[in-house]
């Protein structure tokens, strides 16, 4: 057993890189809040502004004046929840497959797999987007759910992860229960894999919640648009971008994220404990 | 692609089993997989196929396609611009990923070990992976700007010289490097950790009894057990790192004149999908930006063979 | 808060299905552009001003359903999307000047608007301009939005100070030349310390190349960036490099706004619009500002078209309203609302263009860019200008910020010219 004040000191020698990289990361964001908060004009003069403005509040008018922010924030979370709900269910459920089961051609399925991983998502835009006018999903976020649906990433880190979570042993005792393949998925997987799942769901919402290129392209009609191609109106033409109203819609925009992440990481985290006392 | 699958599989088949066809057999687990592929092929087949056919073309994306026979390829083989590019691509990727992975492990294991405010540290280190890489790179633009900005501010508090960050070939790669540093540390991180929390602890109780101290624990016991995370981080981080292009288009991009694809001074920020976005999107030249496309696909999976190859071959 | 399995699969199941109605439901709204009374119209924001498009959705009430819809990001590469799927394409599209070259060899695409009676209209537009959105076959692509007529735009008092001339006619007339422009650079830099006269030498070059009637690759298809034209061009920028009169700087980064904001930068070669990025990025300059004429003659920067494409069910109809939208009272507001110079010289003498400008010290800044826009000389744009311009810009760019030697950056854009060239099938 340490000493009180050696567990002090090795307390310090621990948090402090901690808190020096927190402060790193938080960084920019208080940059964003400060460019958030004053006029376009404030934010190129010099010397650069250290403390926050006044301009907060004509910023968001502003902003809610150019873009109709609610309505898009709805179709956003109808995006992001549909999308993350899908992938987590088809990820989770191959992953288990490709992690714990062996069955003809498994190799150079999950070859193909890491190869179309591999593919650039820009390839595709044009034909995609001929694709999607004759089925008639052209203007609809079905269009931007259903591809979205199941991805290789999310394969790919749940597998990673399944490896080493689920133990051979547990499935071995399931079988010998009797169990069938989706009770142990159900009821061996799941309740191990938990907090990979939890992360996967939280980078899967926010990929859909940052999306732009293809909702861009997708979505023709401007009354029915995601948050970020909303925002991306803000944008002018020749330069004319106010910095101070972009900044403030990116940050509002954060704000369903922030709570997104507050409630999985609880969710990581509980978690995790458990599984430290499991050992 | 048999490399990939190294591992014996966890619930063997027993041997004795009457035998079956195949596909009755595994049904259940080709079904449990089958929407990736199903959806691949329903909207991923025709694109990419589509951009294949393309690529033997010259098509300006709205008039007639003409036939090019292999002259697009020919002419990526010594087209300069796109050797430049992967260029660029590799050295901003590896200034990004080494130090990225590096920082991440070690944020991993001290957090790890720390019990007091760890959701705290969890939630502050994923925040930067959290917004729109548009947004960021505006305000890093304004953080390295040459006058104007923070981190000359502190290099002259040092009593050290301004740097012009984005108007110099390596300012403007390790700008855009920095950025993708912060922004993907914590997150992986974050990965890393949970892959640490499935090492059983009766292992490190066991490397204690015998003696070993943390680094030696950590290279026996860790690094090994975190072999498939470090996989998956290394292998995602090279095939996002190697498309990456809003970064630089944002950070670089200065007046309406100016190509937002260009990349800056010398191209020296023009990574290989910018460049893909010049050809198409600026040239009109829809073929050859689909041989482009090939090529860096190529790149990609090159470099995720060699990087996958390291990783697994490391192994006792 | 703690997520069950079972709640999660519930939660997910409800909202998935609701997306799946509401797809349903989106699905069958009818498509834009295709259809009965709708009438979609695109454009960019700041394309066109949005009071007269507001006044023109409520004037045209009667007979259609005007939806004019702002696209953000990259509005050709979303418009040439719609039309090579041949799904959701607008009825009128704007299209930036810029992009013209690549649209007008696909004038099959949209509707010619002579058979739609343009002709009628012509002499009230500026002859350059409207002959920029007609093919090389003769179709009526483009009907003329702005021009972007490029003049001087300077510092009165750091003028002054300098010991320049410093009121508009006389800046005009002194500075007519370049070679009178980059003296007036070195003092400027002697008499005001760090002060430069542009941002960077691509200005230079650029202005001097769009001065002229020439590109880079002229209508039979042949390369003519390594004729006197451009040569001439590159010569003058690397002379303003070698003068020092060009600062280290990037344009539109906040060190170029500080550095003009305090007088360092007290002067540029910009187009008309650019008025709208000073007042809006330097809000604290106004009333420093003149606006005087451009060494040698005007060029021209930007400026875009209205066009009515192939999927548009009445094109009789959408002309009306585009003419109305364009006509000169309505490019005026134009000018006062997006800082879109019009292309109709009778709005120069209208009201609104006559107001003396207070970020301009008060001065009638119409007078200095109507008589520009009228002096700029008709240029042929070739669909490859852009891919055999940009090693040019390049190099150029490499001279002026990395310090490259002007003769090996001359030598290696010429062979990365012929390489796209021979690539592109232009000849050399």
């Amino acid at each position: 057993m340490a000493s009180i004040k050696g567990s002090r000191r090795r307390g310090i020698a621990l948090h402090l890189p901690l808190v020096i990289g927190t402060l790193v990361s938080a960084f920019p964001f208080y940059w964003a809040v400060i460019m958030s908060t004053h006029s376009s004009s404030e934010i190129f003069s010099y010397p650069p502004k250290l403390l926050p403005g006044t301009h907060f509040l004509e910023n968001v008018r502003n902003l809610f004046d150019a873009v109709d922010f609610f309505g898009s924030m709805w179709n956003s979370l109808l995006v992001a929840v549909s999308v993350t709900f899908l992938v987590l269910l088809f990820d989770s459920l191959a992953a288990f497959v490709f992690a714990k089961f062996d069955f003809p051609g498994k190799g150079m399925l999950f070859g193909l797999l890491m190869v179309i991983f591999m593919v650039p998502a820009q390839l595709s835009v044009i034909p995609q987007f001929v694709l999607m006018a004759k089925i008639g999903w052209i203007g609809s976020m079905t269009a931007l759910i259903v591809p979205a649906a199941a991805n290789a990433f999310g394969i790919f880190w749940m597998r990673q992860y399944m490896k080493t979570a689920i133990h051979d042993e547990l499935l071995d005792a399931s079988r010998l229960d009797g169990a069938n393949f989706l009770r142990q998925y159900w009821h061996v997987a799941l309740p191990v894999v938990r907090p990979g799942l939890a992360f996967l769901g939280i980078f899967t919402f926010m990929g859909q919640w940052n999306d732009f290129a293809w909702p861009l392209i997708a979505l023709t009609n401007p009354g029915n648009v995601t948050l970020q191609v909303a925002l991306s109106q803000l944008n002018g033409t020749h330069g004319t971008t106010d910095y101070g109203i972009v900044m403030t819609g990116a940050l509002l925009a954060l704000v369903p994220l922030l709570i997104v992440f507050a409630v999985g990481a609880k969710q990581i985290i509980g978690d995790l404990a458990k599984g430290a006392v499991r050992g | 692609m048999a490399v990939l699958e190294q591992t014996p599989p966890a619930v063997a088949q027993p041997a004795t089993a009457r035998p079956r066809t195949g596909l009755r057999k595994y049904w259940h687990l080709y079904a449990a997989i089958s929407p990736f592929y199903l959806i691949f092929l329903g909207f991923g087949l025709f694109p990419v196929g589509f951009s294949l056919y393309l690529s033997f073309h010259r098509w300006d994306g709205l008039g007639s396609m003409e036939w090019a026979g292999l002259s697009q390829y020919q002419y990526l083989l010594s087209d300069s611009d796109f050797w430049n590019s992967i260029g660029n691509t590799i050295i901003i990727w590896a200034l990004a990923t080494f130090p990225m992975i590096f920082l991440a492990m070690i944020t991993a294991v001290m957090l790890n070990s720390a019990v007091r405010f760890k959701s705290l540290y969890r939630v502050a280190y994923f925040l930067p992976n959290v917004t729109s890489v548009v947004a960021i790179a505006i305000v890093f633009g304004s953080i390295f700007s040459t006058n104007a900005g923070m981190v000359n501010a502190v290099l002259q508090a040092v009593g050290i010289d301004q740097v012009a960050w984005l108007n110099t070939p390596w300012g403007i790669k390790v700008t855009i490097a920095a950025l993708m540093t912060w922004q993907w540390t914590g997150y992986n991180a974050i990965i890393f950790l949970a892959g640490l929390q499935t090492i059983p602890g009766d292992l490190y109780e066991a490397a204690r009894m015998d003696g070993a101290g943390p680094v030696q624990t950590f290279f026996r016991i860790t690094l090994p057990l975190l072999r498939p995370t470090l996989l998956f981080v290394l292998v995602v981080s090279t095939v996002t790192g190697l498309q990456s292009f809003s970064e630089p288009q944002v950070l670089l991009q200065t007046s309406s004149n100016d190509s937002t694809f260009a990349g800056g001074p010398g191209h020296s920020g023009q990574t290989m999908v910018l460049y893909f976005f010049q050809q198409t999107f600026d040239n009109n030249d829809f073929g050859y930006g689909a041989a482009v496309a090939w090529g860096i696909f190529l790149v990609v999976v090159l470099f995720s063979i060699i990087n996958w190859r390291l990783v697994q071959r490391r192994g006792d | 808060m703690r997520l069950s399995r079972r709640g999660l699969l519930r939660a997910g199941l409800a909202g998935t299905a609701a997306t799946a109605l509401g797809g349903l439901a989106s699905g069958c709204a009818v498509p834009t552009g295709s259809t009965g009374r709708n009438m979609a119209l695109w454009y960019w924001s700041g394309g066109l001003s949005d009071t007269v498009v507001k006044n023109a959705k409520a004037r045209y009430d009667g007979s259609v359903d005007l939806q004019a819809i702002q696209i953000g990001g990259q509005y050709r590469s979303k418009l040439i999307t719609t039309i090579t799927g041949r799904a959701h394409i607008p009825d009128i599209a704007g299209l930036k000047g810029e992009d013209m070259a690549a649209y007008l060899p696909n004038a099959d695409q949209f509707v010619d608007l002579r058979t739609l009676g343009a002709e009628k209209y012509r002499s009230r537009y500026l002859s350059w301009k409207w002959d920029q959105g007609i093919a090389d076959d003769g179709t009526m692509v483009g009907f003329p939005i702005d021009c972007g007529p490029v003049a001087h735009y300077y510092q009165y008092e750091i003028f002054r100070r300098a010991g320049l001339p410093y009121e508009p006619d006389e800046v005009s007339q002194e500075l007519n030349t370049w070679e009178k422009f980059f003296d007036a650079g070195v003092r400027l830099g002697k008499r005001v310390p760090e002060a430069k006269l542009l941002t960077d030498v691509n200005s230079v070059f650029e202005n001097v190349v769009q001065q002229g009637a020439k590109r880079y690759v002229d209508q039979d298809r042949h390369f003519i960036g390594d004729q006197e034209h451009v040569r001439r061009a590159w010569a003058l920028a690397v002379e303003a490099k070698r003068r020092g009169i060009v600062s280290d700087l990037v344009s539109g980064t906040p060190d170029q706004q500080s550095a003009i904001q305090d007088g360092k930068l007290p002067s540029q070669l910009n187009a008309s619009w650019a008025s709208f990025d000073i007042k809006n990025g330097v809000p604290k300059t106004k009333g420093r500002w003149r606006v005087a004429q451009m060494p040698v003659r005007p060029a021209n920067n930007g400026g875009s078209f209205l066009s009515i494409t192939k999927a548009c069910r009445e094109p009789e109809q959408a002309f009306e309203i585009i003419t109305w939208i364009l006509n000169a009272a309505n490019q005026a507001q134009g000018y006062v609302d997006a800082g879109l110079f019009p292309s109709t010289p009778a709005s120069y003498a209208l009201k609104q263009m006559r107001e003396p400008d207070p970020f301009f010290g008060g001065q009638v800044t119409t007078d200095v860019f109507g008589p520009a826009a009228q002096k700029i000389v008709v240029a042929y744009n070739s669909p490859f200008d852009v891919a055999l311009g940009q090693p040019l810009k390049d190099e150029i760019k490499n001279v002026g910020v990395l310090g490259k030697d002007p003769r090996k950056a001359w030598s290696d854009a010429m062979s990365k010219c012929r390489r796209i060239a021979k690539h592109l099938g232009v000849s050399y």
